[in-house]
């Protein structure tokens, strides 16, 4: 099993007991999430139960690539499982972090992670190669720390008498490492059970959506800790060498010939930080930081140490801090709490929104503790961040305020009285969470492949294959610049999109074409790759596909070619780029399975109020370009502005459905469909279930 | 294949290395003077390498490829224990203190040459007279290890599969001895290596200049020209 170790860790903290599960039994599956999402229907015979019970089971799955020389291919940890943070329900869902961690567990001996039960102490796992012990918190007085002490406090145990800088001695047999253990943590929020508490590792990848933070403190789980000093095989070495030399030279940035300084998807982009303070980027002395294996870092570390590794939803929590440090270090406060930055970010804004109304604050309408005269300040998300974290004031004290706010956004709005009646916050759009009670991302109704994608699985996808159809056009249009022909780039990219290339309405967003047959199969395909080669091989979402590509012949990226290559120099199973698109569609029937038997139905599948009747705008005021026919011609089209029409997209849904060849009334995945794709005993629990 | 040191072996090194701390000093205070633990004079007979690897470690970005090429070239697998350059890092430290890069000098006086008591361990005139371990002789009895003055030491001994998991000597050779060389000229001085050809941001090279050998300064240098300043990093 060329790229495996061989083992999955199973791990039942009820009884303590520690087994181990062959690879091979779900090898069919390759790993990540189709691996995960096969483990956790066999485990968990109900279904139907909530994210807090003992028997969800929670999995941490690496891939055959990871810790590999892939390319942005080798440091993603999927994790599955049972959410808190969703609504109506808490659905199976994913998350997904990079950093050290799978890397670690495969060179420790182990393919992945499966956790259940519930533990009757507070206790962390210690995973030293195949020695695994679950230890007390208490030994080492961690629980209570931040997600970063706690993580320094193991390295420090783990190392012994050892320091780092030195060979480290792991263990009484002498295995012998420079490399820190890999820790995953929570902080005070999951041990609060928050359901907007992330799992962090090192100092910024956090795993964030789906409340697993508060999973792991609902069964008593401070962390998990790995080092290994093995190795994985791989099926060709010189091929693997060969392929990644090769995807420098012929599609990575140049830095000689640098034809983009800034932070872009795709293998061109040269390594910087994709922070997104309002205030910029720290003009200090820094570094770009990457994850193993990474070509090309989208995180730094700086000379102040603070902020570091924080992009993204990090960066852009506490928008309106006063000032670049302020922002900084309030990125750090809630990696070090824990916290799910995108629900917090938006969130945030929402709380200020509901005070400069007067309706929020302290003995008003919502009685609020936070101190609003040191909005801006770093005191005033501190207090906010503790507040959700300990349930309390944000001082020390116990408050409904806190207690209601960890519970998420929409369900401490729905407990203040803000979504009733025709002025729902959900119905004015006020409270900016779209689909599943979470928080928006991309504009829905602009960024189709992102909304539909959103509310026809689990989550907010947080997918960026097409993301750069947006970003450029809507960039080149607010500054000015030319951009290439968008016949083009569309050609260019639905050439790509095996087994539907050619059809390039499928990235038609114009108003004309939202609820297409094309527009079904744009997000049919997008559903099948990542659900494969990126959630289960665990290709890095930022550099993968890598569709457009300004060192590629011809600007065309590298996607198509190279996923199989890489795969199959470490595995040596032949895949092709179709094989792992047909595998998706395998995983992503699972999956819908999976929620069927949660208790799914199609009705429940829809947006929030606003989306249907306010016009999507942009937080900077600028329109939204993406590629569109217009007048008959490709154009980039306004695709902000526009709302969705709720019965073009009931339609939409039932002719989804159609091509899924799921139940059209329903939306549950028929035996027909599930049998010829090898899933005949999921189609017979679903049977049993009263779903078929 | 796990990198394992005797217990015993780690006492004598910490020994060693305390001995050699007493040299250094001596060598920066009073000139190129014996040492108080029975080191050689220079001008022992070794050749010097044709070749050596310089960092900047300023400008990695710890994404450890280098390791995973290294140990990919040379054993067929991926391994971080395996590999001969090492990449230490602190997520929460402060730039540019969080991260290290520490590969093998190919010491002017090479410690480890000299302590090996089966001359298995040798400057290599094939390749360059890069210090090479033989391991159809080499009895893993760890010397190199313990002799290496620097830290992390830059030979580590491991248990090897080619040789019925027996203890072996490993240390970077710049790429001569690669079994999985995915070039047909290979590695060494004149070849291709490894650490270099992968890292995506050019924090390694190669050179045939001897570094300076004292101290730090002749292995970690600046590689960093205009094209990184304009990322927004510092040129020094």
């Amino acid at each position: 099993m060329n790229g495996y170790a061989g083992s999955i860790l199973s791990i039942d903290l009820s009884t303590r007991s520690i087994t181990t599960i062959p690879t091979e039994k779900y090898e069919q599956w390759v790993g990540g999430h189709g691996m995960g999402s096969a483990l956790f229907f066999d485990m968990v015979k109900n279904k139907t139960i909530d994210g807090f019970h003992p028997e969800n089971v929670i999995t941490l799955m690496s891939s055959p690539l990871c810790g590999t020389l892939v390319p942005c291919g080798a440091a993603r940890t999927e994790i599955q499982g049972i959410g808190v943070q969703s609504l109506p329900i808490g659905w199976f869902t994913r998350s997904n972090f990079g950093g050290r961690f799978s890397a670690m567990l495969k060179y420790a001996g182990w393919d992945g992670i499966a956790i259940q039960g519930q533990a009757d102490s507070r206790v962390w796992i210690d995973i030293r190669n195949h020695d695994v012990t679950i230890r007390e918190c208490g030994e080492l007085g961690l629980w209570g720390t931040d997600t970063w002490e706690c993580q320094k406090t193991i390295w420090k145990d783990v190392a012994g008498g050892g320091v780092y800088g030195d060979w480290i001695k792991i263990n009484e047999k002498g295995d012998m490492t420079t490399q820190r253990p890999a820790v995953l943590a929570i902080g005070p929020a999951g041990e609060n059970l928050s359901r907007m508490a992330c799992l962090i590792h090192d100092a910024g990848n956090g795993a964030g959506q789906g409340g697993f933070g508060a999973v792991f403190g609902k069964k008593g789980l401070k962390a998990i800790s790995v080092i290994g000093t093995g190795s994985i095989r791989v099926n060709d070495p010189k091929a693997l060498m060969t392929s990644r030399l090769w995807l420098k030279k012929a599609y990575s940035f140049d830095l000689k010939n640098l034809k983009s300084k800034n932070f872009t998807i795709g293998f061109q982009s040269p390594p910087v930080p994709m922070a997104l303070f309002r205030f910029g980027k720290p003009g200090i002395g820094q570094r770009p930081q990457a994850c193993v294996g990474c070509s090309s870092g989208c995180r730094g570390r700086y000379e102040d140490g603070i902020g570091n590794e924080a992009i993204c939803f990090n960066s852009l929590f506490y928008y309106l801090g006063k000032t670049l440090l302020i922002q900084r270090q309030a990125a750090d406060l809630i990696n070090r709490y824990g916290l799910n930055a995108a629900e917090m970010f938006v969130g945030e804004l929402y709380l200020k929104t509901l005070n400069d109304l007067g309706l929020l604050g302290q003995g008003k309408q919502i009685d609020c503790p936070l101190d609003f005269k040191q909005y801006g300040e770093l005191a005033y998300a501190k207090q906010l961040v503790k507040a959700v974290s300990y349930r309390s004031d944000g001082n020390g004290n116990p408050h409904p305020f806190g207690d209601t706010l960890a519970e998420g956004f929409v369900r401490a709005a729905q407990k203040w009285g803000r979504l009733d009646g025709e002025q729902s916050d959900l119905k004015t759009g006020l409270l900016k969470f779209p689909h599943w009670g979470l928080p928006m991302h991309k504009l829905e109704r602009s960024q189709l492949d992102w909304g539909y994608g959103t509310i026809l699985g689990d989550r907010d996808i947080n997918e960026h294959c097409f993301d750069m159809l947006r970003a450029f056009p809507t960039y080149f249009k607010m500054v000015g610049g030319e951009l290439p022909p968008s016949e083009n780039v569309v050609k260019i990219i639905t050439d790509k999109m095996e087994p539907f290339q050619g059809d390039m309405k499928m990235l038609d967003f114009s108003t004309e074409n939202m609820y297409s047959e094309h527009m079904i199969k744009l997000v049919t395909w997008h559903r099948y790759y990542t659900r494969f080669w990126k959630q289960s091989t665990q290709l890095c979402d930022f550099r993968w596909p890598d569709f457009l590509n300004l060192y590629g012949p011809g600007t065309a990226g590298a996607t198509g070619i190279a996923e199989p290559i890489f795969f199959n120099a470490v595995t040596g199973k032949n895949f092709t780029f179709k094989d792992g698109i047909d595998l998706g569609k395998k995983i992503w029937n699972l999956d819908n399975a999976i929620w069927t038997l949660q208790g799914r139905h199609r009705d429940m599948v829809r947006f929030a109020d606003y989306i249907y009747t306010n016009p999507g705008t942009t937080p900077s005021g600028y329109p939204e370009y993406m590629p569109g026919i217009k007048n008959g011609k490709w154009d980039y089209v306004i695709t902000s502005g526009r709302h969705f029409d709720p019965d073009q997209f009931e339609d939409f849904k039932t002719r989804f459905y159609r091509f899924q060849g799921w139940d059209e009334q329903t939306g549950y995945p028929t035996r027909k469909i599930l049998a010829s794709i090898g899933l005949d005993y999921v189609a017979d629990a679903l049977e049993k279930n009263g779903k078929i | 294949m796990k990198p394992k040191i005797p217990e015993e072996k780690e006492l004598s090194r910490r020994a060693f290395l305390k001995c050699t701390g007493t040299i250094v000093f001596a060598m920066g205070t009073s000139g190129y003077v014996l040492g108080e633990c029975g080191a050689k004079e220079t001008g022992s007979g070794i050749a010097v390498s044709d070749g050596y690897l310089v960092v900047d470690v300023e400008k990695c970005q710890g994404c450890i490829s280098c390791m995973l090429a290294c140990a990919l070239v040379h054993e067929g697998v991926q391994s971080l224990s395996l590999s001969r350059i090492q990449i230490l890092q602190n997520s929460f430290g402060k730039f540019p203190d969080d991260l290290t890069i520490e590969q093998c000098r190919q010491c002017e006086e090479p410690a480890c040459v000299e302590a090996c008591p089966e001359n298995a361990l040798t400057a290599n005139a094939q390749f360059g007279h890069v210090r090479m371990v033989d391991k159809e002789k080499c009895t893993g009895c760890g010397s190199c290890f313990t002799a290496c003055p620097h830290t992390p030491a830059r030979v580590t001994v491991m248990e090897d599969e080619t040789f019925n998991r027996e203890l072996k000597s490993l240390k970077c050779d710049l790429c001569a001895h690669t079994p999985y060389h995915w070039d047909e000229k290979g590695g060494g001085p004149d070849g291709k290596l490894a650490c270099v050809e992968v890292c995506p941001v050019g924090a390694i090279a190669f050179t045939r200049k001897l570094p300076v050998q004292e101290g730090k300064s002749g292995y970690k240098i600046n590689l960093r020209d205009d094209s990184w300043v304009k990322l927004g990093y510092r040129k020094s």
